[in-house]
């Protein structure tokens, strides 16, 4: 018989975990809670926002706090005014980027133009399975008259080049020439200029990066950037664990905090809590195939009828009310554009002098055509079905009936892009440099809407097809001032990212674009 | 019990499985949401896009024909790719293996040995204080929520006490048996407190039966000390109707230990089938739930082989 005295255990036990380290020591160095699982590095690839990759990967620009583009790997963000920008007589345009000099990657090989064109090639290969190909159809070709210059060719011209391909970032050439980015290592293990580098990435447990000794960037004084000595990225998909993490010291930085655990987090000392617009807002939707839908009257009485208020409270008091497709942080945003204040009463009276007349049933309805509808929304989204409810609480309101018709998956996809619904609630997400004509144009590829409007179509022409900045926003205006018009679509919130940070954290900026905030890491340090 | 008998057994499960994975394969695609709803947001994914996507892993095609393809190339060993990340499902699942059977494994351990002697003590102690401090304890560790003790643990062990990590598998960049002992405490022990509770109730049952026997008290009048009859009289023939039970329960581990997983984020089959339930990645949940069902059904044949190995009255013929 072992001696196996309860003493005994107890003091290996204590002896095992005392010389385990807890509380990490090093504190250079910021561990960032990941609430997702990273599928892959590869930003083209990846279908999540690339957190990770925006601290590994840079690309030619990038959009900062305010959604505008400042130069990373370009010397300046090309404009008609700098000549970066020449448009053709034949309708087309050339943009011309000079690349900063002395960039290295993370295994010390030069940056060079060559590795632009790779990237353009190499995303635009039909055997690449990528989510994002935008814009690699846009160029039909590429020039490399010396290792800084890039010549990019364009078919038309195309306001919105900035905010695809190069932005992204930018693929090493000398690793990746000849190999199948589907299964190629670079997906776990890429290869960028950014501030810092992978160097281990254990699925479903962490990323661990390195800060980048060839780096190009300087702070103000002269100083090699990033500050930090790595960041440590751990995925913690249990929204719980995140709280407990954050609390035990084991975390420092959460960038999309789950609503149900910010009110507990702000409660922490050390901690802080910022709110971070999105380029994301919920609209409720109208098809046209209907032809009660198609009468504006009908839209205009949905219109008055929502409350927004009621709509952010029952997603615990996140969202921000909106009324314009425009979220407010973009310079098109129309701060004088039509607004339809919730007023109930004033809906049924409209609804009343259009001659929809309130059945026994209670719902109303004119030459025997009742306003009741099928509204969709996609299953398994638990914001998006709550909001539903409400809404269709409001619109019960005023004599509108709306019954939940939700779909997942391929009978959702088809029936959104289909046109198989009346009403629908669902987001958008736009980059930082929003190509409405999707949404709203006549042949749009996500208008699922069947709305048509040639003033729209002219609007929306106007404002894609220019580069003048006043002439842009003059047709933005116009854009709004036709969707509060025609209300084909009611904007109704637009989400916040919750970002818990340790207060030591700073030089920290949130970005509201799809580049995430990570795109700024360079400039984080912790201070005692 | 013959070798024949174990053939027949194991040629007994290849239908048994081709009917579980039919079922399985339906439930899955039942559920709402499939792999593209990730993208359903974003506008850059163009229809055009959704549909290539689809295309390119057999999205596209009706249910019977992805099914019927996906059995094809599981009949060859190749047990296809995962949507989410494109890697091989094979690759997937191997790398999330290890960690589950290492907390699966210590966890059944300690509840291993941690039941055996409750279940004894319960049963040569029944009525005592010593019966009624281990039922008091079972009927805690079966009644607790998992996910409550888990979260109750890290609160004390990791923020207040600042002992324990809450969670992964190691600390970043360290490689040490201490780190890792540190890290398996709190999952491992999670999970051993709700198994033990269930075992030592089982074993305790078959004890109390058992030491009722006649060859009990002819041990006892033959002056055998009760350490000796308890084990080698009393346990033996006690242990034979838990070992069905234990055998299965071994078998679940394999599938992973989801919530515990979650909750201390480590990296095992628990997680990865959450993960992949989320992003509706077939073929990894097929891969996953295949895996367990094989584990079950082999289980299932090991505990008959155990048990005629504990009790020679049992033969297979």
């Amino acid at each position: 018989m072992i001696d196996l005295s309860r003493r005994t255990v107890l003091i290996a036990v204590a002896a095992a975990t005392a010389c385990a380290p807890v509380r990490r020591t090093d504190r250079n160095s910021l561990v960032v809670g990941l609430t997702y699982d990273i599928d892959t590095l590869n930003v083209y690839s990846t279908g999540f926002l690339g957190d990770v990759q925006a601290a590994v990967v840079e690309g030619l620009m990038a959009p900062d706090a305010h959604a505008r583009y400042v130069p990373v790997l370009a010397t300046e963000v090309p404009t008609v005014e700098n000549g970066g920008i020449v448009i053709g007589t034949d309708g087309g345009m050339t943009i011309t980027y000079k690349l900063r000099p002395n960039v290295k990657w993370h295994d010390g090989a030069p940056f060079t133009s060559a590795d632009v064109e790779f990237t353009w090639r190499a995303v635009g290969n039909p055997a690449f399975i990528a989510e994002s190909k935008d814009g690699t159809d846009d160029i039909f070709a590429i020039d490399t008259p010396d290792p800084l210059t890039v010549v990019c060719h364009y078919n038309k011209v195309t306001p919105t080049f900035a905010t695809t391909l190069f932005t992204f970032g930018i693929l090493p050439k000398h690793v990746l020439d000849g190999v199948d980015l589907n299964t190629a290592p670079y997906n776990e293990r890429p290869i960028g200029t950014g501030p810092f580098r992978v160097t281990d990435f254990k699925r479903g447990q962490y990323v661990s990066t390195e800060r980048n000794p060839y780096y190009w960037r300087r702070d103000a004084a002269g100083r090699q950037l990033p500050y930090l000595d790595s960041l440590i990225f751990k995925i913690i998909p249990n929204s719980n664990s995140l709280l407990m993490q954050i609390r035990s010291g084991e975390l420092d930085l959460v960038v999309i905090t789950p609503y149900d655990q910010a009110k507990q987090m702000d409660a922490l000392s050390g901690v802080e809590l910022l709110r971070s617009p999105l380029l994301q807002w919920q609209h409720l939707d109208f098809n046209f195939r209907n032809p009660t839908l198609q009468d504006r009257q009908v839209r205009l009485a949905v219109a008055h009828a929502m409350d927004r208020s009621a709509l952010v409270r029952a997603q615990g008091g996140f969202p921000v009310a909106v009324e314009s497709a425009v979220v407010p942080i973009f310079d098109f945003y129309d701060s004088n554009v039509i607004t339809h204040p919730f007023a109930p009463a004033l809906a049924r009276c409209i609804l009343d002098d259009a001659g929809y007349r309130v059945g026994a049933d209670g719902v109303r309805s004119k030459d025997g055509q009742r306003l009741a509808f099928r509204f969709i929304v996609q299953s398994g989204k638990g914001d998006d079905e709550l909001a539903q409810q409400v809404i269709i609480a409001q619109l019960q309101a005023i004599g509108i009936q709306a019954v939940a018709d939700n779909r997942a998956g391929v009978a959702y996809r088809q029936a959104r892009y289909k046109g198989d619904f009346d009403i629908m609630y669902s987001a958008w997400v736009t980059g930082a440099e929003p190509v409405y004509s999707r949404f709203y144009g006549t042949r749009g590829a996500n208008n699922s809407l069947k709305y048509s409007s040639p003033a729209m179509d002219k609007a929306l022409a106007r404002m894609e097809g220019t580069l003048d900045p006043v002439e842009r926003r003059r047709a933005a205006h116009e854009m709004q001032r036709i969707l509060a018009t025609d209300l084909p679509s009611i904007p109704l919130t637009t989400n916040v990212a919750v970002i818990t940070k340790r207060k030591a954290l700073k030089g920290f900026t949130p970005n509201p674009t799809n580049m995430t905030p990570f795109v700024g890491c360079a400039f984080w340090r912790l201070e005692a | 019990m013959s070798a024949r008998w174990l053939l027949g057994r194991l040629a007994g499960t290849l239908p048994i499985l081709l009917g579980i994975s039919l079922i399985l394969f339906m439930v899955i695609h039942l559920a709402p949401g499939g792999p593209m709803d990730v993208y359903a947001d974003n506008p850059s994914v163009t229809p055009a896009a959704l549909e290539r996507i689809a295309e390119a892993y057999g999205l596209d095609k009706p249910l019977p024909v992805q099914y019927g393809l996906w059995l094809k190339s599981m009949a060859t060993g190749d047990w296809g790719y995962s949507i989410r990340t494109g890697r091989p499902v094979l690759t997937e699942v191997a790398e999330r293996l290890g960690p589950t059977l290492q907390l699966g494994g210590v966890a059944m351990g300690i509840a291993l040995m941690i039941s055996i002697v409750l279940g004894i003590v319960g049963a040569a102690r029944r009525g005592q204080w010593q019966d009624r401090a281990i039922a008091g304890f079972t009927l805690a560790g079966l009644s607790i929520p998992v996910f409550w003790l888990a979260l109750v643990l890290q609160l004390v062990f990791s923020v207040w006490l600042g002992w324990l990590p809450s969670g992964g598998l190691q600390t970043i960049g360290v490689d040490a048996f201490a780190d890792r002992l540190a890290h398996i405490v709190m999952p491992a022990g999670v999970l051993a407190i709700a198994t033990t509770a269930s075992w030592s109730r089982y074993i305790r049952a078959g004890m109390i039966d058992v030491l009722q026997q006649d060859y009990i008290r002819t041990a006892y009048a033959k002056g055998l000390g009760e350490r000796a009859v308890l084990i080698r009289h009393g346990l033996r023939n006690a242990i034979i109707p838990a070992v069905s039970i234990i055998a299965l329960d071994l078998a679940s581990v394999i599938s992973g230990a989801v919530i515990t997983e979650a909750i201390f984020g480590w990296p095992g089959i628990g997680s990865l089938f959450v993960q992949s339930m989320d992003g509706r990645d077939y073929p990894v949940l097929m891969g996953i739930l295949m895996m367990g069902s094989a584990a079950v059904i082999l289980a299932n044949i090991g505990a008959d082989l155990v048990q005629a190995l504990l009790d020679p009255r049992i033969r297979h013929a």
